[in-house]
């Protein structure tokens, strides 16, 4: 009977091979996607919870206002761990990372620079799961000047040389050597921090130091079993009035309910370690972090696109239970039961949805590097990693089969033998209906995927197009600063090389990293006003290099002594300070760190330029004449990019620095800024077309049955005189209809989203009227070219033809 | 074999009812030749499916081999037509999917009958029809008197006790009706099959042993 089943299965795909290409493509594509997104999803949630003691792991942070700034820091004071050890009783382990940043390390003659070196405490290894091959993760790092590595490390280093025992010393500075006292395997890839060399913290004097008043130490804690976090959480409080209070009078002469009465804030909080990975918003994190935002967003349309290939899948079955219906009267007939008749149907939909998934497996390896590049992430398809990924896998196909099979199986199977085998087997009122609802829900998921795709793509290129008020096109960023003492003499060739229009030494950037400092001034003589701006560190030649229009008054200049104490403002700030153009003239003051009254004079006011990314506003900003060493800014002039690159590498390398030449250009940094709007954008886009691309699959199988179905009608209405265009128009407009109602239903969704989207740019497009009409536009040209095909097709049919019966 | 007892049917259409079915009492007895006759609308088609099973009644009593047939739920009648009757069409009705041997295979299959037993029952009666040839053929690929042919295999393939027959040469010439109608009297007369046949055809007709006539769902005489 099964082997019966299958035969008939197989020949029905066989027989109708453009049906069924259709619907293993469309199912296919579908499970394609869901399944490489489900990739993503896992990985995304999986961090952090290769640590056995991950449930009861929380990392302490500490929030707060400060002169009118917020800060959210990940890393914390020193004595934290210690003090919560010892304070609270619901603490069982407190273990401290101190990111120790890039240094030059060296065993013998050889020498690396590591980007990933780290202090932390002895007991990291009992808190964190990173097994050691060798040596004893209690004692490893119980000792000053101890260090475990990596394996890759060990092998950098040592070669296949035993590594336990062998000391690794810092190039620079008069630091101690480093014996090594253990060896890890590796930091796994969904871990939130990366580290190939763990020192002991014992060897780091700062570790020790009681202060409350700098933060650089991650600080992890280990509950006891059963422990809520946030009954710890609410203990906290209690930190900053008993250790940070006394410290403040003492440094800044202020109580802690002074600071706080002007609107100040100190907090510490808890974060769970698995939810580390996953969350934005410290700007100084361990690493790059994920976002939980893509993750709903990809869930979502991985969801979505396998409803609809499911939906797809039932609509051209449901569709083709004409040509099945004599087969199930006949079966009937002859014997068959209603459950037979599921079974046969139901396993029919399972051999499809296995082809199918036999395609996506496929199409996952082949996609995975795609994908991996445009959403910077490294995922595989392992069976042999995930001992429950294959019979898992095998559960969903079964699971999607029948899901999909359900409704032709228990819808075929209902048929009244006498009726079909009669001939008067019609398609009921009621499937016609469910399945017009279900073309509406995939052309409602179709057009909200294009608009959205559409105001993304609008967006970008306004942020691309959009007048920033400098120059970025040809302007390369070179960061002399690593030359040390040779930055200078760099700088001065350079000036004069012909291929240079102009340049300008300066750490502020308007794109990409830049330097980044603030200060509180106050126009003319009243504190009171006081306003916090940026404060940039220029020379007389930054402002024309970077082509920044000087709206009134004059730019720095080395005529004027005075210019020392001189600032350039921008609109916004002139604004602030309620002087507008007539700002040249005024002045404004500031305190220094010690103390001291400074008064600037104010010599010109610059046009607003974006200096941050269009996200924000543009804030008032302060141009100062100071020496900023950092970045060298250059405007070139040639379109023989390459042979100057080579000619300053081999200046750069002459200097005998040490440092690799490395440079970056002014519009790339720009364009970096906007890379995870780029990559979304992207990948969106592909997904908009995918999803389409499976609509219209359904939309083509659908419009192909119905025809048929109407093949008679279509007859008689030919023989009564109908033309061609009247026919196709007749059979096209019904489809039509359902197109345009997903429309309907779509517009206030996407309007929706989409400006809750643009929230997040203070420079924005408007979601106009056009994007929705572009939209539905596409959706029908698309619906049209498919369905008329065959509308056409039958229109031309000979009548006599359709009109002979059996 | 077979009793009906004031059988009638009717549809209501527009508020009147109309009757397919009229007052029908019948007894067929086993190894009987019936021949339904009557012009098109008249309750032929509708009285073969009623004994047959595949149509309800609404009113009256049909005993069939002892069975009160107006009293079974839906399984039990499909069980009972399932072993007992087997059905022949003007237009075949064969599966274009299944070959000539496993068409005739199929009601085998649904009656759980084992997989040596299938071949032997089913080699058989290709043999016994002169279609072993064929058997690897589709039905596309054979004229209309060979479906037919195979058509009346499948039927017989599980012995049953009735043959209910709906203008089974209506697609034919009249070769290959002949051919059919002397392949039905044989069966009837040879293996004590009892047929109930609907027809137009007075000569078809005439090889059954007794005609009922039928005028609007009512028997004549």
């Amino acid at each position: 009977m099964i082997k019966n089943y299958f035969k008939i299965a197989f020949r029905n795909l066989w027989k109708n091979k453009g049906f069924s290409a259709i619907n293993i493509l469309g199912l296919a594509i579908g499970i394609t996607t869901c399944l490489i997104i489900m990739l993503f999803v896992y990985n995304e949630l999986s961090y952090d919870r290769f640590n056995v003691k991950s449930s009861r792991i929380v990392r302490v942070t500490f929030q707060g206002l400060s002169a009118g700034e917020k800060f959210n820091e990940a890393s914390i004071m020193p004595p934290v761990a210690q003090t919560m050890k010892a304070d609270f009783p619901e603490v069982e382990a407190a273990t401290r990372i101190r990111d120790y940043g890039r240094p030059k390390l060296a065993y013998g003659v050889k020498s690396f620079k590591e980007d990933a070196f780290a202090y932390v405490d002895a007991n990291f290894f009992e808190v964190f799961t990173l097994p050691l091959v060798e040596g004893d993760a209690k004692t490893a790092l119980a000792e000053p000047n101890t260090i475990v590595i990596t394996k890759a490390l060990s092998q950098k280093y040592f070669g296949n040389e035993d590594p336990m025992g062998k000391v690794i010393n810092f190039k620079e500075g008069d630091k101690a050597g480093y014996k090594v006292t253990g060896v890890i395997k590796k930091v796994p890839d969904n871990s939130h921090f990366h580290f190939d060399l763990f020192a002991s913290m014992i060897s780091l004097p700062e570790s020790r130091e009681p202060t409350w008043m700098s933060s650089n130490f991650y600080t992890y804690v280990v509950l006891r079993d059963g422990d809520d976090y946030k009954k710890l959480e609410a203990k906290l409080p209690g930190l900053v009035e008993k250790y940070i209070g006394p410290q403040m009078v003492q440094a800044m002469h202020v109580t802690l309910s002074e600071f706080r009465k002007k609107g100040n804030n100190l907090s510490f909080h808890l974060q769970r370690l698995t939810d580390i990975h996953l969350s934005t918003e410290f700007t100084n994190d361990l690493s790059r972090s994920g976002d939980v935002r893509y993750v709903y967003i990809f869930g979502a349309i991985a969801l979505f696109m396998l409803l609809i290939a499911c939906i797809n899948f039932m609509n051209l079955s449901t569709a083709g239970a004409s040509r099945r219906a004599r087969e199930v009267g006949i079966r009937k007939v002859i014997g068959s039961l209603r459950i037979d008749l599921i079974r046969q149907f139901l396993i029919e939909s399972v051999v499809i949805t296995a082809f199918a998934f036999l395609l996506a497996i496929g199409l996952v390896y082949l996609a995975l590097p795609v994908f991996n590049t445009l959403a910077g992430q490294n995922l595989t398809l392992q069976f042999a990693d995930h001992p429950l990924l294959l019979p898992g896998l095998l559960l969903f196909v079964l699971l999607t089969g029948i899901v999909a099979g359900s409704y032709p199986a228990f819808y075929l199977s209902s048929f009244k033998p006498v009726a079909i085998l009669k001939g008067k087997f019609v398609s009921g009122r009621k499937s016609v209906g469910l399945r017009s609802g279900l073309v509406v829900f995939q052309f409602f998921v179709s057009i909200t995927l294009i608009v959205i795709t559409t105001v993304v793509y609008k967006q970008l290129s306004y942020i691309q197009h959009k007048k920033l008020g400098y120059n970025k096109e040809q302007v390369m960023i070179l960061p002399v600063w690593m030359l040390g003492k040779n930055s200078e003499l760099f700088s001065n060739e350079l000036v004069n090389d012909p291929r240079v229009v102009s340049s300008t030494n300066s750490g502020y950037l308007p794109a990409g990293q830049s330097d980044n400092n603030n200060f509180f001034v106050y126009p003319g003589e009243n504190p009171d006003q006081m306003v916090k701006t940026l404060r940039y560190e220029v020379d007389e030649k930054y402002i024309s290099t970077l082509g920044i229009q000087l709206l009134t008054g004059r730019n720095f200049s080395k005529e004027f002594a005075s210019d020392s104490s001189a600032v350039v403002l921008n609109e916004a700030a002139a604004k602030v300070f309620g002087w507008g153009e007539t700002a040249p003239g005024h002045s404004i003051s500031t305190t220094n760190h010690e103390g001291k009254k400074i008064t600037y004079h104010v010599i010109g006011i610059v046009k607003d330029f974006h200096f941050r990314s269009l996200h924000d506003l543009i804030s008032p900003l302060v141009m100062v004449l100071a020496p900023n060493p950092g970045m060298m800014i250059v405007k070139l002039k040639t379109t023989d990019i390459t042979s100057l690159l080579g000619d300053l590498k081999k200046r750069w390398d002459g200097l005998g620095s040490e440092e690799p030449f490395t440079y970056s250009f002014l519009d790339d940094r720009f364009k970096n800024t906007y890379q995870s709007e780029q990559k979304i954008g992207f990948i969106l886009g592909i997904f908009a077309g995918l999803t389409i691309f499976i609509a219209c699959l359904g939309l083509f199988g659908l419009a192909k049955f119905t025809t048929e179905q109407r093949i008679k009608e279509i007859g008689i209405r030919k023989i009564l005189g109908a033309s061609v265009v009247g026919i196709a128009n007749l059979l096209s407009a019904d489809f039509l209809k359902l197109v345009l109602l997903g429309f309907i239903a779509s517009t206030p969704v996407a309007w929706f989203a989409m400006n809750k989207w643009l929230q997040d740019f203070a420079y924005r497009i408007d979601v106009s009227w056009w994007i929705f009409a572009f939209a539905a536009f596409t959706a029908l040209a698309i619906a049209l070219i498919t369905v008329s095909f065959q509308a056409v097709k039958a229109a031309f049919a000979n009548p006599v033809k359709s009109l002979r019966t059996e | 074999m077979i009793q009906l007892k004031g059988i009638f049917k009717w549809v209501n259409s527009g508020g009147n009812r109309v009757f397919l079915l009229k007052d029908i009492n019948l007894t067929i007895k086993e190894g009987e030749f019936i021949s339904i006759m009557g012009p098109s609308g008249s309750g032929k088609s509708t009285l073969l499916n009623v004994v047959g099973m595949l149509d309800d009644f609404n009113e009256g009593e049909y005993n069939f081999i002892g069975q009160p047939v107006h009293q079974l739920k839906e399984k039990h009648r499909a069980q009972l037509y399932k072993s007992h009757i087997g059905f022949v069409f003007q237009a075949y009705h064969l599966i274009d999917e299944l070959t000539v041997y496993e068409n005739i295979e199929t009601p085998l299959l649904y009656q759980n009958v084992k997989s040596s037993e299938r071949q032997a029952i089913v080699a058989d009666i290709l043999d016994r029809f002169n279609i072993v040839g064929k058997k690897d053929l589709f039905p596309a690929q054979l004229s209309g008197g060979q479906q037919q042919l195979v058509g009346v295999a499948r039927a017989l393939v599980a012995k049953p006790k009735l043959i209910l027959a709906d203008e089974p040469t209506g697609n034919l010439n009249t070769k290959q009706g002949t051919e059919i109608m002397e392949l039905f009297k044989q069966l009837n007369e040879e293996d004590g099959v009892t047929i109930i046949q609907a027809t137009h055809s007075e000569k078809n007709a005439a090889y059954g042993s007794k005609i009922i006539n039928l005028l609007d769902g009512r028997v004549e005489k």
